[in-house]
């Protein structure tokens, strides 16, 4: 009796849908933090290739030259390549097609160029809702155990003859695990949602300077023609 | 493949992070609760049990021992009497035996050299006798005074326990009204009966707020029945009747 009660019995001794509330949230958490450490990884990447392109594209280098560089790589573009690949592309087919139409040409490269920034945000905002998600229900996934837990241990309460502390105490204990463990998923994630959403704004708003700047190089480059 | 690598390397740092966490809080968790601090409740057991013989006995032996000391004291008390009284007489006696020889010796010390001098052995044993007697009284004398004197004390600490006891109860049942306020003090005499139960409150000093005197006088009768010595005489002297004074002292009020 006076030997210390471990987390560990605790969290054994619960009962079964205790139990399931718990390893849901630990599941939740766990999942949430990878999320969270992919988002970075993710995030700065993008980031760190936004500024390699821009200083390339800004350096006054010929942009077909860019161009063909980024179609010779092997993997997919991604971020801010991906934008000046699919608009480039775009320009240089509906210039053999439409010749000098500038408003059409225009048209299709401003059309081609908004689909890649949609991609990309996608691409920018996946699992961003799994953060959101686990930030603002896990909380409640853990108030259920730990309501759970106290009623069964009321319950056992109610049928023991003596009722003292000692009796309810490792109940309320073990139930309030669940809402520990709950805020411990919840507090990062929302902290995680908060940061990643504001940081991909900032991205996107960046893309889009960049589409618009894009396209009205290539409008130039039609009108002096 | 640098998406899935990432991948790869974003759940090992999460599965670290949680492993982490987790030991912190075994490790600490065990440090945390080695020590906890209990109150233990007072817990007040009635049990019926069937005094066996041989306890019987050994009272009944007691109390003869008591007795019996109560008589040697008494014996003790009368010889000392008797004895002051020959004293008395044999002040006189061997005055008027040395008279007719020599003369001097009031206290027997100085008597016994004397009297064996003047070579008389069955007086000088008597005296001897007697002295021997009556040191041996006073010396039981003391031993009985000395525990009469500690019995007393260990009374006096339990009845101050019973006390305790009783005001704990008391409290415990008391529930002030909300006009109470600090300075206020009713005095209540309680009467009790051997078993501990209330049979009577009155108020002897009013506290001048009637919500409060009702208060303290439902307060000793919710208590009902209090811890009291089985000692009659204890009982007696202390707990038939006594005074409980009510002060809302811890209100801050």
């Amino acid at each position: 009796m006076n030997e210390p009660i471990s987390i560990l019995h605790l969290i054994l001794g619960a009962s079964v849908v205790v139990q399931i509330v718990m390893a849901i949230l630990i599941m939740a958490s766990l999942v949430s933090w990878i999320m969270i450490f992919q988002r970075i990884f993710v995030l700065s990447s993008i980031r760190r290739m936004a500024n390699v392109f821009e200083s390339e594209f800004w350096s006054g280098n010929d942009l077909r030259s860019i161009f063909i560089e980024i179609e010779s790589a092997d993997a997919d573009p991604i971020g801010i390549e991906h934008l000046f690949y699919s608009g480039f592309k775009e320009f240089t087919r509906s210039r053999q097609q439409y010749g000098t139409q500038a408003e059409r040409i225009m048209q299709n490269v401003q059309r081609a160029m908004r689909v890649a920034l949609s991609r990309e945000e996608e691409r920018l905002e996946a699992s961003l809702p799994f953060l959101a998600t686990v930030g603002s229900t896990s909380p409640y996934i853990g108030l259920f155990g730990t309501v759970w837990g106290i009623m069964n241990s009321f319950r056992g309460l109610a049928t023991a003859n003596q009722a003292s502390l000692s009796v309810v105490a490792p109940g309320i204990s073990e139930a309030l695990i669940a809402t520990a463990i709950g805020l411990f998923a919840a507090i990062p994630a929302v902290i995680a949602y908060n940061r990643y959403s504001a940081q991909v704004e900032v991205i996107m708003n960046r893309f889009e300077a960049f589409s618009d700047e894009f396209s009205s190089i290539l409008n130039r480059s039609i009108q002096n023609r | 493949m640098p998406k899935l690598a990432g991948y790869v390397f974003s759940i090992f740092l999460a599965v670290l992070l949680h492993g982490a966490v987790v030991g912190l809080l075994l490790i600490n968790w065990q440090a945390e609760s080695s020590e906890p601090t209990r109150i233990e409740p007072l817990y007040i057991s009635a049990s019926l049990i069937r005094q066996n013989p041989i306890q019987i006995r050994r009272r009944e032996e007691m109390a003869a021992k008591e007795r019996a000391e109560q008589q040697k004291a008494k014996e003790i008390a009368s010889r000392r009497q008797a004895r002051e009284s020959v004293l008395a007489n044999k002040k006189l006696v061997p005055v008027e035996t040395t008279d007719s020889t020599q003369d001097q010796a009031e206290a027997f010390t100085q008597q016994a050299p004397m009297v064996s001098a003047r070579q008389e052995p069955q007086l000088k044993r008597q005296l001897e006798e007697q002295f021997r007697l009556q040191m041996e009284d006073e010396l039981t004398l003391a031993v009985m005074e000395e525990q009469e004197r500690r019995k007393a004390v260990t009374d006096d600490e339990k009845s101050m326990a019973f006390v305790a006891q009783i005001q704990q109860d008391i409290v415990s049942n008391w529930s002030r009204p909300p006009s109470a306020r600090n300075g206020m003090q009713a005095l209540l005499r309680v009467f009790l009966v051997p078993t501990g139960e209330v049979v009577e409150v009155v108020v002897q000093e009013s506290s001048g707020n009637v919500a409060f005197d009702r208060s303290a006088i439902l307060a000793v009768q919710k208590a009902e029945q209090f811890q009291v010595p089985a000692v009659a005489a204890q009982f007696e002297r202390r707990f038939r009747e006594f005074t409980v004074l009510f002060r809302p002292e811890d209100l801050r009020l």
